[in-house]
């Protein structure tokens, strides 16, 4: 089977209703919650590169301010009151990437930032004052909907909850017996959880139970490989396909 | 200096020495010392076990005599003098033992010291202190020692660099560690050192030479080889099956053969049993047990996947000759003579003469005696390939082992070793790496990428960023000054050879062995795996270890570990060509030599029948329908990596002309197409889907090079550092570093897909997983040649192999087992 959709409005966000409120679902790994004006996310794992790279792992350090530059777009696109982030906004403590993302925040005074914490969300509570974040270290109720982190350590939801941590992903069969995993959004019966935002995140695979619904984020069919015959080594190589032919958003696609 | 070998001390002290052992110099021994005292380097061309490491070791000792003729019996302390490099961690004990022997007999003061994974610190230390006179040390120590602070103090008194099994090595990337540390050593003595190779004959023995020497060439012209031309015979026998199966398929009949194996057993005092895979290794293990229940305890399993521990005790019961059998895979290839052994069985393909060679080689040691191998079939069809066999050894048509070129993960590697231990200058180094085989067609501009990407992490000069690796110094020495990053660094070195494995070991604690990740990832907790020889039940994974207990169900999933699936070699798929050749001369009446193929002849009379026998120069397509749907079948007998591209550029080639998905499936003797509608292959387009025309091209649109891709890059960004594994006991720390493969396998090709590495893995993939000159010269032969089509109104013998295969994805194999009885029941 293959599933490789691709439409000219691919970067269309996808209306879907529960609990009578009204949702966008965006490709670019986030949800837009129309009734309160609030763009929800998760996983955001910013300064990851950051710490890699202090490291003497050379990670493109652009992913990132990548990162950073999709959250603005999505900003401006749905102009959102307030960010609601269930956790793991922080990939770890300080750094230099940190300091940029302060600077990002004080250009956006406007729009509120709402903190869920995660197990990698550690830095002091005086820093997210600072960077004018509030924090809810377990869960925060709000409207129609509840918001944590983590799924598993939050059993007695009263209320349909939004939650992150696994970075889920589903397992989609493709030509040639191959198949690979693509990140979803996943909607149970009483809880939904995000895909993770950040582009530096892995996946983990999750098998949806009957009578659930997930989206899950197919990437954009690559362009027609360009290929560069380098005569080194004893072949030519094949050129990987070009930056701009993969960084465009994907599509959503739904599996019931 | 025009001396006489036998004329010197040296030699002298040697021959005596030989003599009061009742032995006698063989001729080859004789001429390889002749060149060390002359100080040449060269390559030593010897099989396993016929005096290889004392054509070099007492070499080494003549010369030392002949240096020292008063004293050198009381000279100790005299530094570094013979570094041998060896691949095999197993083979330096016995080796070492060896070498003291001699020293002990001779009554010198000489220390034989070893330096590998097992060796502890206080000997390291000890060695420090006190450098032995030999050294015994794998590719990856060798680095680690490079490693070290003032390591050209070391190397000072070094007089020869000998590699033993250098045939092993080359065609690795533990062999470009070689040539790297070889590169730095003769650059630090300037020449001043021989290097000695030893290798088993392969098809590219001047080239071996050529590769290892590279670093000598601008200094020392005249290089030697020496042949030891010691014909051992080799009796290979073919174990027949009572009834020939007319539609064969692969892994069946192995283990329906196995009471032919017990009568072998008992004939021979210990027999190594070779099978291709790990996995069918454990099965052969169990089924060995079941059929000769009162075996228990004297036979063994010995695969790279069980523990080291175990390992090393099944080789040593081998050598005192406990043990009546040992199931083993490509991981008693190597090594020590094991004098106990009478008899080697194959099971299955060996898929190349010159592994075939190797493994006979294992049995049979004492003078005078054949080495006996038994080829034991898993299809019927797989008899030609002893008939195949038996003709290549005869022509001597041995494969031929490439070296690497080019490989930046390596170089990335070696060149943090360099900057933790004494530091490097980019502009000496570069003429250094130049000189060797590998790197010499390194440009100017990838060698500052190589430099940019471990100062700058490749990224260019950014406010925010902190990376932080290789620094420069004011007076240009690149240098790693974080004692973390060195600490990490040192950890790294040695991690070549692995894949992405998991420990495995019980809840409670006990250590069982290792096991690819790729396999652990598809099991859920309950599910129930061997590994070992034990069923176990898989719990969960923790800190890199995958946690088990003790399981007592009947069922368990045999783990398909992804090494083993070696393709068919050149050679012998053209040997499997000619022997088709005899078979279908056969059929019009002609005899053939070997027994194999006469036994075939019902199968080769039903291909005939159904479908065509293709000749030589043939290549036979067969297009059938069934109620799966419309099937291609082609048999270049290419092996496998060479069918799956082809696969995909037919299925390519066809699609451009008409709109139609395929499934493919491939084997070493073909592969095929299926689809849900006809295939539009005849005479009219079937030349120029075979055509060599724009083929790389097509490859690149055809296939998913990408996911290929994806698959290197595994072994390369742990080679080049960047993936973290963590330093031992520390796993909590460091967890925010931790980063999968294919995570930055994706973040690099969506960010960075110029980046050096991802550029190795996708020339990776044309060199090795598409072998793009191996398909090219296919597609060349075929034009040359007839394609003859064939339409059969049912599956042939040829086919039948194939068409289980493509089964056997999704069907476990009991119900596998059922379905191809049926089959086989509706074609009769």
């Amino acid at each position: 089977m293959i599933l490789y959709i691709c439409s000219p409005h691919m970067q269309a966000p996808f209306s879907y209703r529960i609990r009578e409120q009204q949702l966008w679902l965006s490709p670019e790994r986030c949800i837009f919650w129309e009734e309160e004006k609030a763009l929800i996310l998760s996983d955001l794992h910013f300064g990851k590169t950051g710490h890699f790279r202090k490291s003497g792992i050379a990670v493109p350090p652009s992913v990132y301010k990548e990162d950073l530059h999709r959250l603005l777009a999505q900003i401006q696109y749905f102009q959102p009151r307030q960010l609601l982030i269930v956790g793991d906004l922080f990939h770890s403590r300080e750094n230099n990437e940190l300091d940029l993302f302060r600077r990002w925040r004080d250009d956006l005074s406007g729009v509120d930032v709402r903190l869920i914490k995660g197990n990698h969300d550690i830095l002091e509570e005086d820093w997210y004052k600072d960077a004018g974040i509030e924090v809810h270290k377990e869960h925060l109720e709000q409207g129609a909907f509840g918001f944590i982190h983590d799924i598993t350590e939050y059993t007695h939801c009263s209320s349909y909850c939004f939650s992150g941590h696994i970075h889920p992903g589903i397992w989609i069969s493709g030509m040639g017996r191959q198949s690979l995993r693509f990140p979803c959004f996943y909607f149970g019966e009483t809880y939904a959880v995000l895909p993770a935002f950040s582009r530096f995140t892995g996946t983990a695979a999750i098998d949806p139970p009957p009578g659930s619904n997930v989206f899950v984020i197919l990437p954009p069919e690559p362009e027609e490989k360009t290929h560069i015959p380098r005569g080194r080594g004893r072949t030519a190589s094949i050129a990987p396909p070009s930056a701009a032919s993969r960084r465009r958003a994907g599509t959503i696609l739904q599996i019931q | 200096m025009n001396m006489l070998l036998q004329d010197t001390n040296g030699y002298k002290v040697i021959s005596d020495w030989l003599s009061a052992e009742g032995r006698r110099p063989f001729a080859f021994q004789e001429e390889t010392w002749t060149h060390i005292i002359k100080e040449r380097s060269g390559l030593v061309n010897a099989p396993t076990g016929c005096g290889k490491t004392f054509s070099v070791f007492l070499g080494a000792l003549i010369d030392f005599i002949d240096r020292h003729p008063e004293d050198y019996k009381t000279k100790g302390g005299n530094g570094l003098q013979l570094l041998w490099v060896s691949p095999l961690r197993a083979l330096a004990k016995d080796i070492g033992r060896a070498m003291e022997e001699v020293i002990g007999q001779l009554g010198m003061r000489w220390q034989i010291g070893i330096r590998n994974g097992d060796t502890d610190m206080s000997e390291r230390q000890k060695q420090k202190r006190r450098m032995p006179e030999v050294l015994i040390i794998t590719p990856e120590s060798l680095h680690l020692l490079l490693a070290q602070k003032a390591y050209p103090e070391v190397f000072r008194s070094l007089r020869i660099i000998a590699v033993d099994e250098w045939h092993e090595l080359l065609g690795s990337k533990r062999g470009v560690q070689v040539e790297l540390a070889i590169s730095r050593i003769i650059g630090l003595k300037e020449g001043k050192c021989s290097i000695i190779g030893i290798s088993a004959t392969i098809g590219n023995l001047d080239q071996a030479r050529e590769v290892l020497l590279a670093p000598l060439r601008s200094i020392n012209a005249e290089f030697f080889t020496v042949r030891a031309n010691i014909h051992k015979p080799i009796d290979v026998e073919s174990i027949l099956p009572e009834e020939i199966e007319k539609y064969p398929w692969a892994g069946h009949l192995g283990l329906k053969l196995i009471h032919r194996v017990t009568p072998i057993l008992e004939h021979s005092r210990t027999t190594l049993i070779f099978i291709n895979t790990r996995g069918m290794a454990e099965r052969w293990y169990q089924s060995l047990l079941d059929v000769n229940p009162d075996l228990a305890g004297a036979i063994a399993l010995h695969h790279g996947s069980v523990d080291m521990a175990l390992r090393n005790w099944v080789e040593e019961a081998l050598h005192e000759g406990k043990l009546k059998a040992v199931v083993s895979t490509a991981s008693l290839d190597l090594g020590v003579d094991f004098r106990p052994v009478e008899t080697v069985v194959q099971v299955g393909s060996p898929k190349g003469v010159a592994r075939f060679l190797q493994r006979a080689g294992r049995s049979g040691h004492q003078p005078g005696e054949v080495s006996k191998i038994f080829f034991l079939p898993t299809h019927s069809l797989e008899l030609m390939e002893a008939a195949a066999l038996k003709s290549a050894m005869d022509m001597g048509l041995i494969e031929s082992r490439e070296p690497m070129l080019l490989c930046f993960d390596v170089l990335i590697q070696y060149l943090g070793t360099l900057a933790i231990s004494e530091g490097f200058y980019p502009a000496q180094l570069f003429t250094e790496l130049r000189s060797t085989y590998c790197y010499a067609d390194m440009t100017e501009d990838e060698w500052n990428e190589i430099l940019h990407f471990i100062t700058a992490g490749g990224a260019a000069l950014h406010q925010y960023d902190e990376f932080k690796k290789v620094e420069v110094m004011p007076d240009g020495l690149f240098k790693i000054n974080s004692r973390r990053i060195a600490m990490r660094h040192r950890l790294h070195i040695g991690t070549i050879v692995s894949d992405a494995m998991l420990k495995v070991r019980f809840v409670t604690g006990g250590y069982i062995g290792v096991i690819e990740e790729y396999f652990i990832s598809r099991l859920s907790p309950g599910d129930v795996f061997t590994l070992a020889g034990r069923n176990l039940e898989f719990v969960m994974i923790k800190d890199m270890t995958a946690l088990v207990r003790k399981s007592s169900a009947k069922k368990a999933i045999v783990p398909s570990w992804n090494g083993g699936r070696m393709p068919l070699s050149a050679n012998l798929g053209m040997m499997l060509r000619k022997k088709l050749d005899e078979a279908a001369e056969m059929l019009h009446g002609g005899i053939p030599r070997d027994i194999e193929l006469q036994v075939l002849h019902p199968l080769f009379e039903l291909q005939s029948a159904l479908s065509y026998m293709p000749r030589e120069n043939e290549l036979l397509i067969e297009q059938i329908e069934t109620k799966d749907g419309y099937h291609l079948f082609a048999y270049p007998f290419e092996g496998r990596l060479v069918h799956e591209a082809m696969a995909a550029l037919l299925a390519y080639r066809i699609s451009r002309h008409t709109p139609i998905s395929f499934s493919f499936a491939m084997n070493d003797y073909g592969f095929e197409l299926l689809s849900d509608q006809p295939i539009p292959v005849d005479d009219s387009n079937v030349y120029e889907l075979f055509s060599p025309d724009d083929l790389t091209a097509d490859i690149q649109r055809s296939v998913n090079s990408a996911e290929m891709a994806r698959r290197k890059f595994r072994d390369i960004a742990v080679i080049g550092g960047l993936i973290f594994q963590g330093y031992p006991g520390e796993h909590k720390k460091t967890r925010h570093l931790q980063s999968s493969a294919s995570l930055l396998f994706n973040v690099f090709s969506e960010y960075d897909p110029d980046n050096l590495l991802i550029r190795q893995a996708y020339n990776e993939v044309m060199d090795q997983q598409m072998e793009e000159v191996r398909l090219r010269n296919m597609l060349e032969r075929i034009q040359k040649g007839q394609i003859v089509l064939r339409w059969p109104q049912k599956l042939t013998p040829f086919c039948f192999p194939l068409k289980v295969d493509s089964m056997r994805e999704d069907l476990s194999s009991e119900k596998l087992e059922d379905r191809v009885r049926k089959m086989q029941a509706q074609l009769r």
